[in-house]
């Protein structure tokens, strides 16, 4: 597998980069995504998590229902554990269901064996343009 | 006072408005973010969107409107505090409406319950009349149990 830069959109290429390989997500903690207590801040986690969960719910619809968008209804986001300057950070995500309108995901977000996060979304899926 | 940290792109404030000092990085890197009093002399915020907030279709990324939530909210939890600090134990964000490119985004944030080791905060986020998101939020104050 190789390794590529995915949600290179303004806010995922300017907070990020966050890459995939196969079905691994990552993103290595840099200077601009700490707190002011040097640890990796909130928003980026939740930041990660979303461009995670929202690249699967893309990937599962595009097979589904080619042609049809997705759009995060809502995510829950529980900080396990804090993330440290340096450290990369991983994250996977699986769909638990889906129907035709709508998609349940669940994550989660590590630095090696530590989880930092543990996430759900739910998103909706978008009728192609011009269905 | 620590000094504040700049951020990458200047963008005046609306009329009323006044720069927020920011001194998360992460926060600085996305700012400025902007903050007033309303009548009722409730603390306000806002930012307006630009490319560096938006996903592939122009709209507002849900990453940066939680990273907004997590600031705000968790400067209304540390105002609750007096010597003590908190942390983010778990946030939930209902994406009710999108808001796009060049919109102003503002945030109304509500202490619902402050415990001595938990604050429950919740948040409503609007462009103009319409409400776009809303956000649950669990503090844990250190130190207490």
């Amino acid at each position: 597998m190789s390794r590529v830069q995915v949600d290179t959109s303004g806010f995922g290429g300017f907070a990020g980069p966050v890459f995939r390989d196969g079905d691994n997500y990552s993103f290595e903690i840099a200077a601009h995504h700490l707190n002011g207590d040097d640890r990796l801040h909130g928003g980026m986690m939740m930041a990660f998590a979303s461009i995670v969960l929202g690249d699967v719910a893309r990937q599962v619809v595009a097979e589904k229902q080619p042609g049809a968008g997705v759009s995060a209804l809502s995510l829950n986001c529980d900080f396990v554990s804090a993330g440290e300057k340096g450290e990369t950070v991983t994250g996977q995500a699986r769909v638990s269901r889906a129907t035709r309108t709508v998609l349940f995901i669940s994550g989660d977000i590590r630095s090696g064996e530590r989880i930092l996060m543990t996430v759900t979304g739910v998103y909706a899926i978008k009728e192609p343009k011009g269905a | 006072m620590r000094t504040p940290l700049p951020s990458p792109v200047d963008v005046a404030p609306p009329e009323g408005w006044r720069k927020c000092d920011l001194h998360d990085p992460f926060e600085a890197h996305l700012g400025p973010f902007f903050e007033r009093m309303d009548e009722t002399g409730e603390r306000i915020f806002g930012f307006i969107a630009d490319k560096r907030h938006a996903n592939a279709d122009g709209e507002v990324h849900e990453g940066m409107m939680l990273t907004f939530a997590d600031a705000f909210l968790g400067g209304a939890a540390n105002r609750a505090l007096v010597g003590k600090s908190c942390v983010t134990l778990s946030m939930q964000g209902s994406f009710l409406a999108p808001a796009r490119l060049g919109d102003f985004i503002e945030c109304r944030t509500r202490l619902e319950r402050k415990t001595r080791a938990i604050l429950f905060v919740s948040g409503r986020f609007s462009v103009g009349a319409e409400d776009v998101m809303t956000v649950t939020s669990l503090w844990k104050v250190l130190g207490e149990r």
